[in-house]
């Protein structure tokens, strides 16, 4: 069980993490890299989606259908999905597939869960955050309550939600 | 001086130097008896298995209050004093808890979270750094009140 000197030391928990995390706000990189794993969630299934359409097209009349991303009905289409995606996801249990990977979830303001309402509001509000260069997200860096621009207008804010002491207790009993 | 006064004086002389001999013969005597006595032979003489018998533990336990107990100890306190890292080193307690602990894909959960956080806290020690701020770790809600965070 005890760490032999010289050996290498296997990828676990930062030395940073000696409490329990949970309801403490997310910071960036948690909530960036849930957000990208999110992005490609949804385009992967959007992209599926498109696939499967065309197949049974092809099956159904003989001829295949051509997507095109630049087409306006295709961009309108995935903002649909996308915005059900975010939406449905942060209303039905304050996390999305990327947020419950990286243990991070939307509660209301006061700590409580954020209600459907609220879900609609910061998925509307979520564009604005990337206008000019994304200007928005410097609440996430810079505000004692690391909340962005999205966040703000909806009354919600990120937390995460895993035991990070309970993974280092687990981290040791490896080492 | 009064001479009631000066008898008063007496007497109180008379009195500790007999408290004194009282005490240095009393110290004697438990001197001598300690030595005269084998203490591992009277003590293996005593049924201790009988005198437990003559405990009813039921009855005792009844007699204490367990919540006043724990409402006196401060646990938060104690659970703080616990180096609970140099415990599992030394405990079979780290083999109970990978005992329970789920299988391999949470341990890359746990992996990649932490990672993500430890990333987390170096962007904020260095956004503290170049505002001259001091870090003092994760905020958290304001009056330490935790947010309701499911697992």
């Amino acid at each position: 069980m005890t760490a032999r000197a010289g050996d290498a030391a296997p990828p676990g928990p930062p030395a940073v993490i000696r409490e329990s995390l949970q309801g403490k706000y997310a910071g960036f990189a948690s909530r960036f890299t849930a957000f990208a794993v999110d992005i490609g969630i949804s385009l992967g299934v959007f992209i599926l989606a498109l696939a499967a359409v065309s197949f049974a097209a092809t099956v159904l009349t003989g001829t295949g259908i051509t997507w095109h991303k630049g087409d306006l009905w295709v961009i309108i289409t995935y903002a649909a999905w996308a915005f059900t995606y975010f939406a449905y996801s942060w209303a039905a249990s304050g996390r999305t597939a990327g947020m419950a990977l990286f243990g991070v979830r939307v509660v209301r303001d006061d700590g409580t869960a954020a209600s459907g309402r609220r879900a609609v509001v910061r998925t509307l509000a979520l564009p604005l955050s990337f206008l000019f260069l994304g200007l928005g997200f410097t609440g996430i860096l810079l505000g004692d309550r690391r909340r962005a621009l999205h966040d703000v207008i909806a009354g919600t804010a990120v937390i995460y939600s895993w035991d990070a002491r309970a993974a280092r207790l687990r981290f040791l009993t490896r080492s | 001086m009064d001479p009631f006064e000066r008898q008063r004086l007496a007497d109180g002389r008379a009195g500790a130097r007999r408290e004194a001999l009282a005490q240095a013969v009393t110290d004697r005597a438990v001197e001598l008896v300690m030595s005269a006595v084998d203490v591992n032979a009277l003590l293996d003489r005593v049924d201790l298995n009988a005198l437990l018998d003559q405990i009813d533990i039921n009855q005792l336990l009844d007699r204490i209050d367990i919540s006043r107990l724990l409402d006196r100890m401060d646990l938060d306190d104690l659970l703080r004093h616990i180096d609970f890292d140099a415990l599992i080193e030394q405990t079979d307690l780290g083999a109970i808890i990978a005992a329970t602990s789920s299988g391999a894909a949470s341990d890359a959960l746990d992996v990649v979270r932490s990672q993500a956080v430890g990333l987390d806290e170096f962007i904020a020690r260095w956004i503290a750094r170049l505002r001259r701020r001091p870090y003092p770790g994760p905020p958290g809600p304001p009056g330490g009140r935790p947010a309701k965070a499911g697992s």
